[in-house]
């Protein structure tokens, strides 16, 4: 044993296990580090290949009437920026998809908090919320133009009720999947019905929420820009279909580049809110032992 | 000694869910009585669907008895009873809270102010050994550090009476004698009244002063047991008490007719 021990050099510095144990942190930082940034050039490696092979095959292999080439479009975003006013449209577009995916997430989780409150009540409305729910919602665009006019109102409303629903029957699901047990504990704890709102079933259906709000951030841009399809003069939407009329090819993928960034930025933030809000979900801890 | 519970020919009929044209009755408890004094510590056994938790539930006010009544301290238990406490197999710690958080969640619905749940709580966590993980999630924690959460979750509330439904059933067997002695040393001298509902005819002996045994469902009390081994007690060798044996014995016997008796569907 003594020869054993005089044979590792380490040990006059320090104890063999504190010595493993920091080899071993060090060991994995470095495997975090590397993986990072491997998969950071990847990405970029696939979207340079990508691009490249587009702007080769554009001409060549690809009719470039249809399919432009990136060199192009990167032309005809910079002609929208400082021509078209593209950031005076945007403003618009914005506007429009965040007013509606605001008003439509708050009263998807109100209603759904209020209903979800009362069995009988969820009882008597859950046939017509899925029949609703099955409506195709965008064909309602029409309807609110008529309802609401030409102006961003109508384009809110339609983001608003692309959004609603999905927030609405998530919150609802995520309300009923509160464990009872956890309800009941609580109670004998002495939780008021507040208390048990605030405490147990919002945290509770997070999970639901956070899914519903990633989902629908896409939705309520989709909304946005279909009713500026529809009837408008303003937003990105009215830029593309422009472009549609002139058979603007390049002027096209500038203007759905636009709203790609736009939804990038959105889903970004509402993603980062969802992994503070969700710290505690054993999913989302990075365990790579077990995949 | 003062009864701090009675239940008094309390009955409990059960329907079944899910079966929408054919709802089924059934009896799962008949005719119990029974009286608990303040600051003992009592065990249910029996075999399983007798009728135990639902006992205890009705205590914490969960479940209403059919017929008959549960008195707490006098008066009929009519709504939740936040007097007592209330411990389940499950740990039932809330998974988006940190082991402090969880532990001063009580005193955080009664309204007691922050500083005094953070000297409470820092004085709870340390009795159990758990300081320096204070902020973990429950499912950063083994079992039994998650048992322990939820014992003294309950602890600091101060609540009368402890009732307890199979808590250390889920543990492997040395954590689960580890946590008998640490909710013998926390209890005693507190002069708080136990409920403590067991499958484990050996952790009803080591822990309890009374042990009430329920026949096979419809459950009935058969009959109640003052345990002859006086206190404090070493639950690591309770089997080495010189009145063990005997008093096991005797609790098996009486046991064993109710449990051969749904195993052969007799009854």
């Amino acid at each position: 044993m003594g020869v054993r021990e005089a044979a590792a050099p380490a040990r006059l510095h320090e104890p063999r296990g504190d010595r493993l144990l920091r080899e071993v942190e060090q060991f994995e930082q470095a495997l975090d580090h590397q993986n990072r940034r491997n998969t950071t050039l990847g990405r970029l490696a696939f979207a340079a290949a990508f691009l490249l092979l587009w702007e080769v095959a554009s001409g060549r292999v690809l009719d470039q009437f249809f399919v432009s080439k990136p060199s192009h479009i990167i032309a005809a975003l910079w002609a929208m920026v400082f021509k078209e006013q593209l950031f005076y449209h945007l403003q618009f577009t914005i506007i429009e998809a965040l007013t509606g995916y605001l008003i439509g997430a708050v009263a998807g989780l109100a209603v759904g908090f209020v209903l979800a409150r009362s069995d009988a009540v969820y009882r008597i409305v859950e046939p017509f919320v899925v029949a609703f729910y099955g409506i195709p919602r965008i064909a309602l665009a029409p309807l609110f133009i008529l309802w609401f006019g030409l102006g961003i109102t109508s384009k809110i409303a339609v983001a608003a009720i692309m959004v609603f629903f999905i927030v609405f029957i998530n919150t609802v699901a995520g309300i009923r999947s509160a464990p009872v047990q956890l309800l009941q504990v609580s109670r004998v704890m002495g939780a008021s019905h507040w208390d048990l709102v605030r405490k147990v079933t919002f945290p509770a259906a997070t999970p639901f929420i956070i899914a519903a709000l990633q989902i629908t951030v896409p939705q309520a841009m989709i909304g946005a820009i279909v009713g500026e399809f529809i009837s408008s003069n303003r937003g990105v939407g009215h830029l593309i279909s422009r472009a549609a009329g002139w058979l603007d090819t390049p002027g096209l993928f500038a203007g759905i580049l636009t709203l790609l960034v736009v939804v990038l930025v959105m889903n970004l933030g509402i993603t980062s809110l969802g992994n503070y809000l969700m710290r505690w979900n054993p999913k989302r801890s990075n365990m790579r032992d077990l995949q | 000694m003062e009864p701090v519970i009675v239940a008094r020919d309390v009955y409990k009929v059960f329907v079944a869910q899910g079966d929408r044209d054919r709802r089924r009755a059934f009896l799962a408890l008949q005719d119990v009585s029974l009286a608990i004094g303040a600051g003992r510590f009592v065990s249910f056994v029996g075999p399983s669907g007798c009728g135990k938790s639902t006992l205890l539930n009705m205590v914490a006010g969960l479940v209403r008895p059919t017929e008959g009544e549960i008195r707490y301290k006098g008066t009929p238990v009519a709504g939740v009873n936040t007097d007592v406490g209330y411990i389940t197999q499950d740990d039932n710690l809330l998974p988006w809270r940190t082991l402090r958080e969880n532990v001063e969640l009580a005193l955080e619905f009664r309204g007691v102010p922050r500083t005094t749940r953070r000297e409470l709580s820092t004085k709870y966590i340390r009795m159990v050994g758990l300081t320096g993980f204070d902020h973990h999630y429950p499912h950063e924690l083994s079992g039994g550090m998650r048992k322990r959460v939820s014992l003294i979750r309950t602890l600091i509330y101060d609540p009368d009476i402890i009732l307890m439904d199979e808590p250390f059933g889920p543990l492997d067997a040395q954590t689960r004698v580890i946590l008998q002695d640490e909710l013998l040393k926390l209890w005693e001298g507190t002069g708080k009244t136990v409920v403590f509902v067991t499958h484990d005819l050996v952790e009803a002996i080591a822990l309890s002063d009374e042990i009430a045994l329920f026949s096979r469902a419809p459950g009935k009390i058969k009959h109640v047991y003052e345990v002859p081994l006086e206190r404090p007690r070493d639950v690591f060798r309770i089997h080495a008490h010189p009145n063990f044996p005997a008093f096991y014995d005797r609790l098996w016997r009486d046991l064993k007719e109710e449990i051969v008796a749904v195993e052969l569907g007799v009854g």
